[in-house]
């Protein structure tokens, strides 16, 4: 097919007294107006709906699960304190166990997990903490069998294990906070599964789009394929195929990473749930900050649609004679 | 611009475009350029849009309120707050609350407003630079000096709700002769010293009201600003008179009940068949337990029941007592809300309570029950004395130490002057801000640190 074989099927008014647009720039500017409009729609949807599980998975990675584990092991160790404090005299164990409870406080609280609100609940803790400390050492100092060491050891008990302003009690509220932080964060939720599904069908009607413009030059003009759209084609697949991939690997290690914080966890069991949530969320950072390439790519997108069909609309731009 | 490239040349050559308005058309790259621009700003746009929302203002507040008091002041005081204001309110309250204000303050990260009870640690903490004067934040009408006594011409605190601590409860049906008999019985006196981090305060509290009643405000006011010794004849004597009353190193049984059963179960047994006890030195928040709304609680004043009583209408009271630590704009709101009538009357009703603002008493017709109307006037009586709990009004320190030293001692009175001593040695320490003024009538208002 030569160019000047190509028909002319119509001309349009342009509402203007002695100008007239040919046929074929009309269906020029059409496509590229839509392959443009198409571009940019595909890289919000896609920039958004990648934000939307990516923007989660680093602070998942860095706070809120480091966090829950750091209060289950606050918990567990206070368990292992409260079982030490009935002892005849003041033992290293108890000691340690204080230690490693205010230990985990304090990186839950490195974290900065809640804000201000979860900063402030857990320096309530830390506070109750050094009390119930204290209540045990003044107990484990009287006599065994007397009714002080009685006395101090309930002050102590209630410290830990009273309902609701407990330690115990507060330390298992901030953890519900943060498993039902971990649950969000990792949700896939009603959202998402419409930014995707919007997602792929953009990433759908543009290849669609750019092989029926592909096609449409090919009819009207000398050239097989048009390299611009070919490329621009190329980079559609591979961008859209590599947000997906990279979605699909983020979203299964923070499914694991749930899965795993919303059983309880105790002793060992914390240690083996640090290392496999570690193993679980490796290089989600990496791809979260692949998150930009979403809208360089965008723009490449646009501007090798836009080089494609350049060179055919000013073919037929209109000039004064 | 350049004439087209020569290769496809259409069928159709380009329309002639000599007419006004058909001028070339600018270069698309500049529109392309952007159109990205905004696309890139749209999304950034977007995310950081989704990011903030949901902020706003937040205002922590740390207080020693928990369980039913702490959803209370949620529901009456907080909530509307929230509502009206649109300022997010991040509470915290705990039995620890001094140990975790302390660990606050030193860390650099202390709450915007704290309630605490005690006059003495918020004065410490005045002189420390720590709390931010309220001047202006209050409604004119005020809450009397002995309320929010000034410190160096400015005022720091005021109370949200206040109690009166000189009465002892009772179920109704009670004569004056059964009450009289039962308070010489140890067994009928309804005590519980735990407290978790603060047990030992329901001790403080009878040793102070047995001094107050027995020797008056102003012996009560020289032991509240550190200038009475604790081995004195009168506090000494203060400490054996409730010894003896609740049975101090007698009945292991009944020592052990007082010592172990926590402050707010003490009236348990009044509910028993028969009987577990009959009487109970507490404050007027109390009547809002259980217990005593089950037993119909009446009060009579402590001065009746303690021996020796002399005083003439001394009460000693106690306040919720607010301050401002940080500065900031919801900060200061919700001073100015908790400061006015409408939340002090939330707030007291609701806690069985008392507002001691003029602007916030409820109109006579809704003032509830007897007793509720005759504490309200005793506290608001301008012809009684109110003394401030004195452990609450002492450092920090002392008021602790004073706190533990009635728990050994009701397990060993015979320690009573190895205890003495040591409060004593604490009392004559470096760096202590005493409070000077206490009662009702002080002529020597603020506070003096020790040198």
């Amino acid at each position: 097919m030569t160019p000047a074989s190509v028909p002319v099927t119509s001309r349009h008014d342009t509402g203007r007294p002695g100008v007239r647009v040919s046929g074929t720039a009309h269906d020029l500017a059409v496509r590229h107006r839509l392959l443009l409009v198409l571009s940019g729609l595909l890289t919000l949807c896609l920039f958004l709906s990648y934000e939307g599980v990516h923007g989660d998975a680093d602070p998942l990675r860095t706070a809120s699960a480091p966090a829950v584990l750091s209060l289950d092991t606050a918990l567990y160790a206070l368990d292992e304190a409260q079982r030490d404090a009935g002892a005849a005299a003041p033992t290293s164990d108890f000691q340690k166990q204080i230690s490693v409870a205010a230990q985990s406080l304090a990186a839950a609280a490195g974290d900065d997990v809640g804000g201000p609100a979860g900063r402030q609940a857990l320096q309530t803790v830390a506070g109750l903490i050094t009390v119930y400390a204290v209540k045990v050492q003044q107990a484990q100092l009287q006599p065994a069998g007397s009714v002080l060491r009685e006395a101090y050891l309930s002050y102590a008990t209630s410290v830990l294990t009273d309902d609701g302003s407990g330690i115990r009690a507060r330390l298992t509220a901030l953890r519900s906070q943060l498993r039902a932080t971990v649950r969000r964060q990792s949700a896939f939720g009603p959202l998402l599964w419409c930014g995707w599904t919007l997602t792929l069908l953009l990433a759908l009607v543009l290849a669609a789009a750019l092989l029926e413009t592909q096609l449409f030059l090919r009819r009207r003009f000398r050239r097989r394929f048009n390299r611009g759209l070919l490329a621009a084609g190329g980079l559609l697949v591979a961008w859209v195929a590599t947000a997906l991939l990279f979605t699909a690997w983020t979203h299964r290690g923070m499914a694991h990473t749930r899965a795993l914080l919303d059983r309880p966890l105790s002793g060992p069991l914390i240690t083996d749930a640090g290392r496999h949530t570690a193993s679980y969320l490796a290089h989600t950072g990496f791809r979260a900050s692949a998150a930009v390439w979403i809208l360089i790519g965008g723009v490449l997108l646009m501007a090798l649609a836009e080089t494609g069909l350049r060179r055919h609309i000013d073919d037929y731009r209109f000039r004064p004679r | 611009m350049s004439a087209p490239y020569t290769g496809p040349a259409p069928a159709s050559a380009p329309t002639p475009a000599g007419t006004p308005g058909a001028a070339p058309r600018r270069p698309r790259a500049r529109t392309l350029t952007v159109l990205a621009g905004c696309l890139v700003l749209l999304a950034a746009g977007l995310v950081a849009g989704v990011r903030a929302l949901g902020q706003e203002p937040t205002v922590t507040l740390l207080a020693n309120w928990t369980g039913t008091d702490e959803r209370n002041l949620r529901a009456t005081v907080l909530d509307p707050f929230a509502r009206t204001h649109h300022v997010h309110v991040d509470y915290q309250g705990s039995s620890a609350e001094s140990q975790v204000l302390g660990a606050d303050v030193e860390a650099g990260t202390p709450p915007d407003v704290v309630v605490l009870t005690g006059p003495g640690e918020l004065a410490d903490y005045a002189r420390q630079g720590q709390l931010k004067p309220l001047d202006g934040l209050l409604p004119q009408a005020g809450f009397g000096a002995s309320w929010t006594t000034p410190l160096d011409g400015h005022v720091y605190w005021f109370p949200l709700k206040a109690d009166l601590k000189s009465i002892v409860w009772y179920p109704g049906g009670t004569s004056a002769r059964q009450r009289a008999a039962a308070a010489r019985q140890p067994g009928q006196w309804c005590l519980g010293m735990g407290s978790g981090a603060t047990s030992g305060w329901p001790g403080t509290d009878w040793i102070e009201d047995i001094l107050l009643q027995r020797y008056g405000p102003d012996t009560y006011q020289r032991w509240a600003r550190g200038e009475l010794p604790w081995r004195s004849a009168e506090v000494k004597g203060a400490w054996t008179a409730w010894g003896r009353l609740v049975g101090a190193g007698g009945d292991p049984a009944l020592v052990r009940r007082a010592l172990k059963t926590p402050y707010q179960d003490a009236a348990e047994p009044v509910t028993r068949t028969p009987r577990g006890c009959t009487l109970e030195h507490q404050a007027s928040f109390i009547r809002n337990q259980d217990s005593w709304k089950r037993a119909d609680g009446r009060y009579e004043p402590s001065a009746r029941l303690i021996p020796g009583a002399k005083a003439d209408d001394a009460w000693e009271v106690s306040g919720d007592l607010v301050a401002l630590l940080h500065d900031t704009s919801p900060a200061r709101a919700l001073i100015r809300y908790l400061a006015s009538a409408a939340a002090q009357r939330a707030w007291s009703a609701r806690e069985s309570g008392f507002s001691v603002s003029p602007d916030a008493q409820p109109a006579p017709a809704a003032r509830g029950a007897d007793w509720h109307r005759s504490l309200a006037a005793t506290l608001l009586d301008d012809r009684a004395v109110h003394c401030f709990d004195a452990s609450d009004a002492m450092p920090p320190s002392v008021r602790d130490a004073f706190a533990e030293a009635t728990i050994e001692y009701l397990a060993h009175p015979d320690h009573l002057d190895t205890l003495l001593t040591n409060l004593d040695s604490l009392r004559l320490a470096h760096g202590l801000t005493w409070l000077q003024s206490v009662c009702d009538h002080a002529d020597a208002p603020g506070g003096r640190e020790t040198p």
